[in-house]
């Protein structure tokens, strides 16, 4: 087994909002009686403030600063999302847990199996090369470790050894020099550790284990064996959900549009990230805008082939949600999928013109679908019906053949026939009788003709036989 | 001399067009011999933007391009409607061998969405042609237009009411269309890349068959 952690210094933050904000922002958290800053943005850091500080201390330094409160639910969804993501990396993928208390709020991690995926991505630094440009995209500030240990892993990660460790003896040498500080310990017991002269991971590990058991409890103990792969390590593993849903909380309430955009695409690359560890695409996903008081927004975006692409997500996701009224500033944003197909461009020949052909098609029909609605962009196909009218319907792609052999036509057919006054009797030729619907209530008895303007231009009229009116029903243009 | 001369020009014109703009357009017949004569190309020529003028509905002002939109989807590539005033009829476009699977109509209503889903289709190399009918248009517009469709390579066909016979417009080809009293379509040139402005011309048998059959029976 080779671990790859992944850890979130600044997931307090980041789950809460993901544009690096210019103003200096951080998040607190209440313990006892105390509040505290768990980590600030750089702005933040630049003017002084910093993580653990007393939160009094920070608004003495910088009274107008942002600040927002930890807020747990948001990160777990943050770091489920991630998990998710993470998925097309490895096929075994486990969650760390998100530590209420200010020490460990920012040792948030995630672990991804790597062994078995590095023949699949061709080798070591491909593989972290992809991940880390992928990670970057969600712009969540992150460290990696790499070790045959989950704990050891995690321990480079928080210590910013970039160095792939594979094998426990290695692992042992690298973090014998490491401070006790950095152990996933509890702060008490670091501290004492600290007051008896064990400052490096190396002497604790010297030390007798008995000894240190009755000292601190059999937790070290079991702690430290499995930091250097002496005893097993056994943890449950994330599993793909069959559906994707995830949840984006905010902070503070978003108002703009160009705002929302930021969460999006966050929450759209995530999920092309599921998709590509599910292997599969989407042919529609639903996002939900949820407001304080008034009921959601929802917007079904829809594509005509299944597809994968984060970009193309996010064109036809902007391009509806630009043209949609969002009744107050959102809250939270959700996405959800739940039927998958294969994407059809990447299953088959990627030289096949005809392919990249219909997949330009696609796209575009779904960017002016997503533009001006649904039902503005179609095809037509002739019914076998008498009644002008009843013989042409709109349909979709798959399904225009024609079913038979039409009398002629005019090329112009009105929505409704129009009412005509007649002054005198035009010139009529192309006389037809149409008499038909009786079934259906919607009988029609009419002889058409076309008429000749002095324009020259052809109309196709008919005289209602129940009743002798001229009614103008389409051009020969 | 001059011949070879002319020959060598003609390599060179065509060496630059190779390497600038990829491959020489593709040119659709009207249908219409005389039509083709004076039209770039020898015909509806990819990449251009057609401005058509009728002074009124129903002389024929969708029938003049029904050959080469049949052609266009026959070779698999589609055609777009945008906004059209009237519903494309089905039975007739059938009629005038159009392959529906390849035809769509998009009902943009703002001038702006019109103008928009024109680009977007022009742009977009599976359609071969497009018909806009706009509200209203800028010369701007029209240079957006004729960019689109020299980057998709397909057939902007642009339906302006006759009154814009009057303005200028940067698109390549503009035609006024008229019919006499027996329903003959004339062309009027209003301007022609390469060709005198100012002629007119008689463009018969571009009728469906039926419809044919129909007039001679008067």
């Amino acid at each position: 087994m080779l671990w790859l952690c992944i850890t979130l210094p600044q997931l307090p933050l980041e789950a809460l909002q993901c544009e690096q904000g210019e103003r200096p922002t951080l998040v607190t958290v209440l313990e006892g009686n105390v509040r505290s800053v768990v980590c600030c943005n750089p702005a933040a850091e630049r003017i002084g403030l910093q993580p653990a500080m007393n939160f009094t201390t920070a608004l003495a330094i910088l009274p107008e600063v942002i600040a927002m409160e930890r807020r747990l639910t948001a990160e777990q969804a943050a770091l489920e999302r991630l998990a998710t993501w993470a998925y097309q990396f490895s096929g075994t993928v486990i969650l760390g847990e998100l530590f209420a208390d200010l020490q460990r709020a920012r040792t948030t991690a995630l672990w991804l199996e790597i062994g078995a995926s590095l023949r699949l991505f061709g080798g070591f630094r491909k593989l972290i090369e992809q991940l880390e440009a992928e990670l970057g995209k969600l712009s969540y500030s992150y460290q990696l470790g790499i070790a045959p240990t989950l704990e050891g892993a995690a321990l480079l990660a928080r210590t910013g050894v970039r160095v792939a460790i594979t094998t426990p003896a290695a692992l042992r040498a690298r973090i014998e020099s490491i401070s006790v500080h950095s152990l996933n310990l509890d702060p008490w017991i670091t501290q004492q550790l600290q007051s008896v002269g064990v400052r490096t991971v190396g002497l604790l590990l010297a030390l007798p284990r008995d000894g240190i058991a009755k000292r601190f409890g059999p937790e070290v103990c079991n702690y430290l064996d499995r930091l250097t792969g002496a005893a097993p390590d056994p943890r449950p593993t994330y599993r793909l959900p069959p559906k994707y849903h995830a949840r984006f909380e905010f902070d503070a309430e978003i108002h703009s549009t160009e705002a929302l955009l930021f969460p999006l695409r966050r929450m759209l690359r995530e999920f092309v990230g599921f998709l590509r560890a599910r292997d599969t695409g989407v042919q529609k996903f639903t996002l939900r805008f949820v407001h304080r008081d008034t009921v959601a927004t929802v917007i079904h975006v829809g594509l005509s082939m299944p597809d994968r692409s984060s970009e193309r997500f996010l064109t036809l996701a902007r391009e509806r949600l630009e043209h949609t009224e969002l009744p107050s500033a959102s809250v939270a944003l959700e996405l959800s999928a739940e039927t998958f197909a294969m994407p059809t461009g990447l299953n088959v020949d990627m030289l096949s013109g005809a392919t990249e052909h219909g997949e330009e098609l696609g796209h575009t029909l779904d960017r002016i679908v997503a533009r001006l609605g649904e039902n503005q962009v179609h095809g037509v196909k002739a019914v076998a019906e008498h009644r002008p009218e009843h013989s042409w319907t709109t349909a979709a792609a798959e399904d225009r053949r024609p079913p038979l052999d039409f009398p002629d036509r005019p090329l112009w057919l009105l929505p409704e026939p129009k009412p005509l006054q007649l002054s005198g009797m035009p010139a009529l030729t192309g006389a037809e009788r149409i008499e038909s619907g009786w079934w259906d209530g919607g009988d029609v008895r009419r002889d058409y003709f076309i008429a000749r303007t002095q324009q020259g231009a052809a109309l196709w009229i008919f005289k209602d036989l129940r009743d002798g009116s001229w009614h103008l029903h389409g051009f020969w243009s | 001399m001059s011949a070879s001369r002319a020959e060598t020009l003609e390599q060179l014109a065509r060496l630059c067009r190779n390497g600038r703009e990829g491959p020489p357009p593709r040119v659709e017949p009207s249908g219409s011999a005389s039509l083709d004569a004076v039209l770039p190309g020898g015909g509806w020529q990819s990449g251009t933007i057609v401005e058509l003028m009728p002074v009124s509905d129903g002389i024929g002002e969708l029938r003049l391009l029904m050959p080469a939109l049949a052609k266009i989807t026959q070779s698999e590539r589609h055609v777009a409607m945008i906004a059209p005033p009237y519903i494309p009829f089905a039975p007739a476009l059938l009629r005038h061998g159009l392959r529906l699977e390849h035809f769509w109509i998009i009902r943009a209503q703002s001038a702006a969405d019109i103008l928009w889903s024109a680009e977007q289709t022009l742009r977009c190399k599976s359609f071969g042609a497009v018909l806009a009918w706009p509200s209203a248009i800028r010369d701007r517009e029209v240079r957006r237009l004729q960019l689109a469709a020299e980057a998709g390579s397909s057939i902007g066909f642009v339906y302006r009411p006759p009154s814009a016979a009057h303005e200028s417009s940067p698109a390549a080809v503009r035609l006024r269309l008229q019919a006499d009293a027996v329903g003959q379509l004339n062309v009027d040139i209003v301007k022609c890349r390469g060709a005198r402005a100012g002629m007119s011309l008689a463009v018969g048998g571009l009728e469906s068959a039926g419809r044919q059959r129909l007039t001679a029976n008067t």
